[in-house]
């Protein structure tokens, strides 16, 4: 039964009613609700309000209190003499204070490591290993190939650091536990491909408008619809420009190798909590799949609590979680506030530059294309073609800062990647917000689960180079 | 006094008479159910902490007016943010506000699946029959014939029928406790307020789901006066949402929800740390021929162990202190599909992970031989199981090709799984790629927690070894 009835010593239901006129909406409901009739349909239409209050005649009272259950409005019927503060007029229209506690900051603390010897794992994997070691304990997620790996890996290992795995009923019921979650302050995941992303979208937006931080790790396959389970780049503008409805921006990192999965895992989570925004790492299927050397941190993470929090703790009571602001004009304040945000974050721009200080031709690519790229720049210098790779690890923000330099000693951008063209379009976007003159840029571009090849990459580049030379270096796009 | 906010700066910024009053029409149910849920709140001494989760629907401004932490949910979700409250903080009670278009229909998954997980929550379903805040549509426990504006001549078999939800959510094993409530007088104003609190209780108690379903009035949208509503819920919903107890089961508590660890020492043994470097026995990185940056295929059916082998591979590599990658390619099926594997091997850092000009090709079957042989560089070396390629193709004369029979020595050991560690074996002997004790070094290291297949695994490779040499000899 009730542990506080010791400190109530004043029982409401044996008081007599007062009601608050303005408070009154003249519903009746009380007036049945007294066997004593004290309580009348009122006729005075009430100045403030436009509404007829009850009316009551306390004379036959028996402070039976059923009236108080009867009245919908807390503040329309209350015990007669309470020293209420509404009961002073002058309160109502004076500026009010209400006590809140301070709400409690616990901060992260970074605990030092072993050293360990390098794992041989999964791209998968190594997402989920670090994820553990950003100190996430909780996993939500719903099962999807080629992404699934991760969550068997944390479904496997949660339970032995005491943490928590729940497969959800749906991706749409999996983005709503991470807005709990997260907006219990704690450090949540999921692993998801392509068409439960789309699924996740509009949970994400709600967390983008409430603030509340998470972690998505899309390992991205064949589109649209259904597609295939094999390796695409389709999401690109989903996550860099289609992350729900209303005006919705979040870091979006694109790892490429095995070591950049762990990498960018526990760097998503940090991100994600600085800024009080989710955060999307997007792979590919093969990177998913790709076994290599993954070398463990010094550190690890263990998280503390963020003062915004809506934790169940005394502190944390005044907080709130939530995106519905009716006004327009708090919702346009609200709205630049995370522009300001969107703005902050652009300084987490990211790239990977290879062999781009000399280079003529800049190969362009993430994720998994990136290696292929990669290995096309090794064996373009050896036929003497000066190519480069740059690889933007962050999609959005989109690291122009590093791009601009380069582009004066260059020919030409080759785009590579397997999507049609989502990463081009984030290039060009980025280029023409930064008002540059871009130069010739051409692609090689796959779908469907096919990947651009090495020696395609070398033919589009050393074949087109070709066909270019004596051409204006420089067009505009 | 009561969890209300003494003053509700969040409505409008406690502007006026909004400061002290809601924003439900006169004679709405919401305004006492809230009231409930607040007296069970103060009886019980949870504010602190209490998380409340208003949904989408009239009562999506909850926290507007309760004085504890509070989190809103989009349309029908509030179960699933309700299970992420409390599992970050199993000590906080969770309260999920719905209403009958978020529970009933656009969240009926959410509602049905977090009953049956059966974790301790408390859900409150206002059923009014109605869709209040969107203006008067059809709900999904509209009654048969009712008005609605999106069932203008009343609801009829092709709007469907109404649903019953705490039927629904009693005949699932999760909850342990199921009531319909109504608010019509003051005998079922008791009933609610007990309900309700029980419902709580339930929570704080750790028993387990708890549901109440609220028989509530919109005066609003049923164009009545509160009294004739209250009078249409008493007579006309009550026929089709009986009240009363559906569920009330004496559960065992439900388990214990576990409070993380962040120790780095399991942390590290979780991850599969180890601290002890493996035995190298390279002398730099193999010179064998190819360049510094080698690559292999292993191709055959699903089953053939091709990713094992490959795996194993890549492992040798890391332990040399070399980089190295593999890639899985598989057909549709999981058994008997193709399997292919890449593996690319550099002293430094491996570019491209694919390796569609292998250097060194091991094909378990036929198909895999002659699709991939033609692939292999000149100079390459190809090993294949002789016990099941007839005939092998002609290759390019410059690549050499070893039949070993993986699958007839695998046959004569008793084990057929060992088939690829014969191949690994067989590979060693053909190519020097690794010295043979880096490779056992790394099938003994995959191997750690089945020792005792240990010894047929060496057994294995030294017989692919031994294969390789006969033919050299």
């Amino acid at each position: 039964m009730s542990n506080s009835e010791g400190e109530k010593p004043r029982q409401r239901d044996r008081d007599r009613p007062f009601v608050f006129l303005e408070f009154c909406k003249g519903c009746g409901r009380c007036i049945d609700s007294c066997a004593k009739h004290c309580i009348h349909e009122g006729h005075a239409i009430h100045s403030a309000t436009g509404l007829v209050p009850v009316e009551m005649d306390l004379a036959g009272c028996n402070e039976c209190g059923l009236c108080f259950s009867a009245c919908p409005e807390p503040w329309g019927m209350v015990a007669e003499g309470t020293d209420s503060p509404l009961a002073e007029p002058a309160h109502e229209f004076t500026p009010q204070v209400q006590e809140r506690p301070i709400p409690e900051r616990i901060p992260d603390e970074r605990l030092p490591l072993a050293d360990a010897r390098p794992l041989v794992t999964k791209g998968a994997y190594a997402a989920a290993i670090g994820a553990l070691l950003a100190g996430c304990r909780h996993f939500f997620g719903y099962p999807i190939t080629p992404s699934t790996e991760g969550a068997e890996l944390m479904a496997k290992l949660l339970p032995r650091v005491d943490g928590h795995f729940l497969q959800a009923v749906s991706e749409v019921a999996t983005v709503n536990m991470m807005y709990g979650c997260g907006g219990a302050g704690l450090r949540s995941m999921t692993f998801t491909s392509s068409p439960g992303f789309s699924l996740m979208l509009d949970g994400i937006s709600y967390m983008i408008g409430s603030e509340v931080p998470g972690v998505f790790i899309d390992v991205m396959r064949g589109g649209p619809g259904l597609g295939n389970i094999g390796p695409e780049q389709g999401d690109i503008k989903l996550a860099c420009r289609g992350l729900g409805h209303g005006n919705t921006h979040a870091i979006v990192l694109a790892p490429s190798t095995p070591q950049e999965m762990l990498d960018f895992t526990m760097d998503a989570f940090e991100l994600s909590f600085h800024y009080r925004n989710p955060v999307i790492v997007l792979a590919d299927g093969y990177l998913g799949q790709m076994t290599g050397r993954v070398t463990l941190p010094k550190t690890m993470v263990k998280p503390g609590l963020p003062p915004w929090a809506v934790n169940g703790r005394a502190s944390h009571r005044g907080n709130l979680i939530n995106s519905i602001i009716l006004d327009e004009k708090d919702l346009e304040a609200h709205n630049q506030y995370l522009d300001q945000k969107y703005l902050a974050m652009q300084k987490e721009q990211r790239a990977d530059l290879y062999r781009c200080d000399d280079a003529d031709v800049l190969i362009l690519a993430c994720n998994t294309p990136a290696r292929m790229a990669k290995g096309a720049v090794g064996e373009l210098r050896q036929q003497g073609i000066s190519a480069g790779l740059f690889r933007p690890q962050t999609l959005w923000p989109f690291p122009i800062e590093a791009l601009q330099p380069l582009l004066p000693k260059i020919d030409r951008i080759v785009v590579v990647e397997a999507s049609s063209g989502q990463l081009e379009d984030e290039m060009r976007l980025a280029l023409s917000h930064a008002g540059v003159m871009a130069p010739r840029i051409d692609h090689v571009r796959h779908a469907g689960g096919v990947l651009p090849s090495q020696a395609e990459v070398v033919a589009r580049v050393a074949g087109a180079r070709k066909s270019i030379s004596g051409t204006a270096q420089q067009v505009i796009s | 006094m009561s969890i209300f906010y003494e003053k509700f700066e969040r409505h409008d910024h406690g502007r006026g008479l909004k400061g002290h009053s809601t924003h439900y029409c006169p004679g709405c149910g919401h305004g006492l159910a809230h009231k409930y849920v607040s007296d069970a709140v103060e009886q019980l001494g949870i504010q602190d902490r209490t998380v409340l989760v208003s949904p989408v629907g009239c009562s999506v401004f909850m926290f507007y007016y309760m004085d504890v932490g509070n989190t809103q949910a989009a349309h029908g979700r509030a179960p699933a943010v309700a299970i992420g409250h409390k599992l970050a903080n199993p000590d906080s009670i969770v309260l999920s506000y719905q209403g009958d278009g978020d529970l009933a229909s656009i969240g009926l998954a959410e509602i049905v699946s977090t009953a049956q997980l059966g974790i301790p929550l408390s859900v409150i379903f206002i059923n009014n029959a109605i869709y209040g805040m969107t203006g008067g549509q059809l709900a999904p426990t509209t009654l048969m014939g009712q008005w609605s504006s999106t069932s203008p001549s009343g609801r009829d078999r092709l709007a469907g029928t109404p649903m019953r939800m705490a039927e629904l959510i009693a005949q699932l094993d999760g909850p342990v406790y199921v009531e319909r409530v109504a608010l019509y007088d003051n005998k079922q104003r008791v009933k609610a307020q007990k309900a309700i609190k029980r419902a709580i209780q339930n929570q704080v108690e750790h028993k387990g789901f708890s549901f109440v379903e609220v028989l509530a009035e919109c005066p609003t949208h049923l164009h009545k006066t509160p009294q004739e509503t209250e009078k249409w819920v008493k007579e006309e919903m009550t026929k089709i949402f009986p009240l009363g107890v559906k569920k009330d089961v004496a559960a065992e508590p439900w388990p214990t929800i576990p409070v993380p660890t962040f120790d780095p020492g399991r942390l590290y043994q979780v991850v599969g740390g180890v601290a002890e470097a493996p035995a190298r026995h390279c002398q730099g990185f193999p010179a064998i021929g190819f360049s510094d940056d080698i690559g292999l295929k292993l191709a055959g059916s699903g089953g053939d162990g091709a990713q094992t082998a490959a795996l194993l591979i890549a492992r040798a590599a890391i332990n040399e202190g070399f980089d190295a990658t593999h890639i899985p390619s598989y057909g549709p099926e999981s058994r008997g599909g193709t399997s292919y594997a890449d593996v690319r091997i550099a002293e430094k850092e491996v570019l491209s992970p694919a390796a569609p000009s292998p250097h060194i090709l091991v094909a378990f079957n036929a198909p895999s031989l002659a699709r991939f042989g033609p692939q292999v560089v000149p100079g390459g070396v190809v090993v294949y199981d002789s016990s099941t390629v007839a005939e092998a193709p002609a290759l390019d004369p410059r690549v050499r090709v070893y039949g070993v029979p993986f699958t007839k020595i695998a046959q004569d050991l008793g084990k057929l799984v060992v088939k690829n560690i014969i191949a690994l074996g067989a590979l060693q002997a053909a190519t020097g790629l690794f010295p043979k004790e880096t490779f056992l070094g790394a099938i003994r290291q995959v191997l750690k927690e089945k020792a005792s297949l240990i010894p047929l695994n060496e057994t294995a490779f030294s017989r692919g070894v031994e294969a390789v040499a006969a033919k050299r000899s």
